[in-house]
Order: structure tokens, then sequence, then C-alpha cells
């Protein structure tokens, strides 16, 4: 069950990035369809962060903080919990409402991005930075369980 | 609903930056850690629910008393530059905290 939860957080995850990246390629060059394509990758984006969210925080709570972290810390490399989970588990927190602010700025501006090309720059930055931030969550993620995996090893 | 885009990028800037302070904060006082565990059973319950909530309350707040931006550009890099530091500041913090503190 626990492997499935942090696989389900990853998957929802990873899968959220990609609809933001869904939403860069509509938005390079956008029409009346690609603009409302973008507006439901957002949205789906969107919803996926937040689910990710709460499957990754009842993992987090339940299983990682009680079981996974411990392990870690008595390990070579405990500052694969004391930073790289610390920063990986409160840079997250500013995903979802990222990704609501850029939703918000498609479905504010979607009459706009057609005709002035200047408008999608800010949706574009936009969404370009939480397909980074999301692509330096996964390498954290990659990180940790790499850590707890050879600590496990070592025993 | 009418999406106000100037109240919704000065929200979304404080929150990032009020997570920010509630992580360094309550790493150097253990009794705000401690009381922020105990309102939910784990700190970093508490810090998203607050985070959330103050998200929701100050762009009501904000978009009440607020015209419309004009320059959503301007608005949009407040958020990028917040995210980005608001992130560095994080990670230079447990950089620290684990070498030095």
């Amino acid at each position: 069950m626990t492997d499935a939860l942090i696989g389900i957080h990853a998957f929802l995850g990873e899968f959220g990035i990609f609809a933001f990246l869904w939403v860069f390629v509509e938005l390079l060059n956008p029409t009346p369809d690609r603009v409302k394509r973008a507006k439901i990758a957002a949205l789906i984006g969107l919803l996926l962060i937040i689910t990710a969210w709460f499957i990754g925080g009842y993992y987090y709570v339940n299983t990682y903080s009680p079981d996974v972290k411990p392990v870690i810390k008595s390990g070579e490399t405990p500052w694969a919990h004391s930073i790289v989970m610390e920063t990986k588990e409160h840079i997250f927190l500013f995903l979802p409402f990222l990704a609501l602010f850029t939703f918000g700025l498609i479905k504010k501006y979607k009459d706009k991005l057609v005709e002035d090309t200047k408008a999608k720059i800010p949706i574009l930055l936009m969404s370009g930075l939480i397909v980074l931030i999301g692509a330096s969550m996964a390498l954290m993620g990659y990180l940790i369980s790499s850590s707890f995996r050879g600590v496990l090893e070592a025993l | 609903m009418n999406i106000k885009t100037k109240a919704l990028s000065l929200t979304t800037s404080a929150t990032i930056w009020l997570i920010v302070v509630i992580t360094l904060s309550a790493e150097l006082s253990s009794p705000l850690k401690n009381f922020l565990t105990n309102l939910t059973g784990h700190h970093w319950v508490t810090k998203g629910v607050a985070a959330a909530a103050f998200f929701v309350l100050l762009y009501l707040i904000i978009a009440r008393f607020t015209e419309e931006a004009s320059n959503i550009k301007k608005e949009t890099m407040y958020v990028l530059w917040s995210s980005i530091l608001g992130g560095l500041v994080i990670f230079i913090f447990y950089l620290w905290h684990f070498f030095f503190a």
C-alpha cells in the first residue's frame, strides 16, 4: 500500500506537470482551439497537483515521517532528508497556488490570447516555472528514494 | 466568477512568502513548531492548511479593494520572482541548518 501511495503521488505530480507542459506548447502559437485546449490542460494540471498534494501528504505524515525519515537520518546520507526532503516538502506547497494563478490567467485572458501576442508571455512564463519546479520535485524524490534504498541495502 | 488578476497575483506572492516565513520560523522556534504540530497533528499539514486559508481570505479582501491589473506581465513577474527567491531561501536555509546550525 505504501509503495502504491508513493507511486500514485509521483504519477499524479508528473502528469500535473505534463499538463502545464501541454499548456506551454498550446500557447506558443495560440489559436481559439489551442487556447480552449490550454484552459482544459491547466484545469487538469491544477486538479492533478491538488490530488498529488493530498495523497503525498497522507503518505508523508503516516508513512514517511514515522518509518522512512528515521532510516534515512540513521544512514550515510542524512542530508537526503535534512536538506532535500525538507526543501521538497515546502517548495511543493507553492505548486497548487502557482497552478491556480496560471489557470486564472488563462481563464481571464482567453479571448485576448489570439489577437495580442504579448498576452501569452505571462502564461508561458508561469507554465515553464511550474514545469521546472515539478522536474526538481521529481529529481529530489529520486534522491530521497535512492537514499532510503541505500540504507536498507547496507543493513 | 470574475477573476481579478492583480488580487490573484498579490495573493499568490503573499502566500508563497507566508510559506517561506512559517517554514523558517518553525525551524528556528521549537515552541512555534510544536504549536503548528498540535493544531493538526503535523506541522507540514498545518502549513498547508494555513496557506490555503490565507490564500482564500486574502484574495477575497484584496479583490474587494483593488482595481483590475493594467500590466499583467508585471504582476506575473512578482509571482515568478517570489517563487524563485522563496524556493532559494528555503533551500539555502536547510543547507545552512544541516551544516552549521
